[in-house]
């Protein structure tokens, strides 16, 4: 593996962080993860502690060097830091549960697999555009995608700070798994919370992320966001990674890179498909596909069957 | 090799933790059967069995799939698995629920639940008196719940039509057969075989495939709406595109039903896709709207129409207007 990462966190105008955010990595996964805190009496950062600290631990038992099951395990990560903020309330004895956004993405096999439950968001940038991010578990998030409002009308919307789904609430939250996304060299990966996105269109961060310096980049937007922001500006958190490999088809070969320097001078290579169809370019499934596919279908089933 | 028609799993035969009782549909791609599960419920099973690649024989269980054969038999399979994938996340009363997924026999299975009724379409053929204003607004609004609830993860639905729509013995409709859905934002999975029924197939459809959106299920609504009151598909969109024949509801039904309601459809039915209302939302709210009573054709509407004739023609004759 090979990439670059920077993460920060800045409290903005507000008189304490409630923003938490953490990655770490074994020789073959890398796992960012950021939450944003709910709740009154500086619980709001607790819950957000809670949920930072019960993934990189999971990650740190799991990661031996790969996660066996990306999605589970980030799924089964994420109920179980909500049922820690539970048992926090209740050892606590607080009377408002405190509660928490999250995001998390773990990279192995250069493919991205992500999870997240409210309005903290993910990126995925590849030459300076967009290729997908998560959709807010928000109000004006449906009301935009029922057509009632506009991406610009929803962020000045009274309303634009509800979240349906988090951790730590009174209801299981919502837990949206993304799809195995294979990345390129040169991909930025950016995970981020309220506080910052909702300075920034998509293509604005997009532009601002394309550039290749990430370890200069990031620490200007923040501040840019800084000076852009309010006087009652929200705690700005990012953690970002530019990916340096390539994902490669399994079964091409062990490495596919070509190392051209031990190659005698005048010796050409040349790979030429023979005229006509190469039968692998047929989509196939594989046993193990099949097999995936279906516990795929079933988990899902088994999740929205409540 | 012809095509030809598949047997089904004989009635009594125990598939996995299900007790097939009888066939309940045949199609190019699929057969479905009534079955019980373990606690006596009735459940759907939907099996995959493309009649052109895989062969169950008389009497045989496992269908038969040649070397040559497996390659787009799986790729099939990959669409099978679409659906179940769109259905697993959905969960609303308007929506068919599916409850389980496994493979066997070569193949892969889904059970949805099955519930008393029939299709919209064996319906609307049967009961033709029961087609009134409170029933198209009743039924459609329903439906739109559910419509709206597959928009809200980004699925489509492509594939709307009377057939697709079940009724419930109490009249409550329920979206099925989601063979065609298919996840719009997710760029990285290739077109697929675009499949569609005349009549109910937006013109995006056909030839702009990049512009189908949450407006191309809503003109498949507006021709099925189209479709109870005429009891007949309405014309093909690719060939209105070319000359259009097409009666706007408007025009064919004046009277018999609120002008409201029919310009609603007719709205749907536009060719251009951005002409139509742009989400569910906006056509629920149509349908919703107080209804005002139909106007019967008296003899104030028709002098008024007679009257606007006669501008036109008086127009056309190069007087000055109607006398």
């Amino acid at each position: 593996m090979k990439f670059t990462i920077y993460q920060e966190s800045r409290p903005g105008k507000r008189p304490n962080n409630e923003d938490r955010l953490a990655h770490c990595y074994s020789r073959d996964a890398l796992m960012m993860v950021i939450a944003d805190g709910m709740g009154g009496h500086y619980y709001g950062e607790i819950a957000a502690q809670i949920a930072v600290q019960g993934l990189t631990e999971a990650f740190q038992r799991e990661a031996n060097p790969k996660i066996h099951d990306p999605f589970s395990f980030l799924n089964r990560a994420m109920l179980n830091a909500h049922r820690a903020i539970l048992d926090f309330t209740e050892a606590h004895k607080l009377d408002d549960s405190p509660r928490t956004t999250c995001v998390a993405c773990l990279i192995q096999d250069s493919i991205g697999y992500w999870a997240h439950a409210g309005d903290s968001r993910l990126y995925v940038i590849r030459g300076g555009k967009v290729l997908t991010r998560t959709r807010d578990h928000s109000r004006v998030q449906l009301l935009i995608d029922q057509g009632v409002i506009s991406e610009a009308q929803a962020a000045f919307h009274p309303d634009r700070n509800k979240v349906y789904s988090c951790l730590g609430g009174r209801q299981e939250p919502e837990i949206e798994l993304s799809r195995k996304t294979p990345l390129e060299a040169g991909d930025v990966v950016a995970l981020c919370t309220d506080g910052l996105w909702g300075l920034y269109p998509d293509d604005l961060l997009a532009t601002a992320l394309k550039r290749e310096n990430l370890m200069k980049v990031v620490p200007d937007l923040l501040d840019q966001a800084d000076a852009r922001s309010g006087p009652n500006a929200d705690n700005l958190s990012i953690v970002a990674v530019r990916w340096e490999d390539s994902y490669v088809e399994p079964g091409s070969g062990a490495s596919s890179a070509v190392h051209t320097r031990t190659m005698p001078l005048g010796a050409i290579t040349t790979k030429l498909d023979e005229f006509g169809r190469n039968p692998k370019y047929k989509t196939e499934l594989t046993e193990d596909e099949i097999e995936r596919a279906i516990q795929e279908i079933r988990s899902t089933i088994q999740k929205f069957s409540k | 090799m012809a095509q030809q028609a598949n047997h089904a799993l004989p009635a009594g035969y125990q598939l996995d933790e299900y007790h097939i009782e009888h066939q309940l549909s045949l199609g190019g791609f699929s057969i479905v059967y009534l079955a019980t599960d373990r606690e006596g419920q009735f459940v759907a099973i939907k099996e995959y069995l493309p009649n052109s690649l895989a062969l169950r024989g008389e009497g045989d269980i496992k269908p038969v799939i040649t070397d040559d054969h497996m390659p787009a038999f799986r790729y099939g399979m990959k669409c099978f698995f679409e659906e179940g994938r769109a259905l697993a996340k959905l969960s609303h009363p308007n929506v068919i629920r599916v409850l389980n997924f496994f493979r066997a026999n070569n193949t892969v299975y889904m059970v949805m639940e099955y519930e008393h009724g029939r299709t919209l379409q064996e319906f609307i053929q049967k009961n033709r008196a029961v087609i009134t204003e409170n029933f198209m607004r009743n039924v459609f609004t329903k439906l739109l719940n559910g419509l709206r609830e597959v928009h809200s993860h980004k699925l489509l639905h492509l594939d709307l039509k009377p057939s697709n729509i079940y009724m419930r013995n109490d009249y409550t409709p329920v979206l099925i057969d989601f063979g065609a859905a298919r996840q719009t934002l997710a760029s990285d999975t290739p077109m697929l075989k675009p499949m569609y029924t005349p009549g109910f197939a937006s013109p995006e459809h056909y030839h702009q495939r990049e512009l189908l959106g949450p407006w191309s299920d809503i003109y498949s609504v507006g021709a099925s709406m189209y479709a109870c009151l005429a009891a007949s598909a309405p014309q093909a969109a690719d060939s209105r595109a070319e000359k259009d024949r097409l009666v706007p509801a408007m025009v064919r039904w004046e009277g018999q039903y609120s002008d409201q309601l029919l310009e609603t459809i007719d709205w749907c039915l536009c060719l251009n896709h951005l002409y139509r209302p742009q989400s569910v939302f906006a056509l629920q709210k149509a349908l919703t709207e107080p209804v005002e009573k139909p106007r019967p054709p008296i003899a104030a509407a028709a002098t008024n129409k007679k009257t606007w004739l006669d501008h036109v023609v008086g127009k056309l004759k190069g007087k000055a207007g109607p006398k």
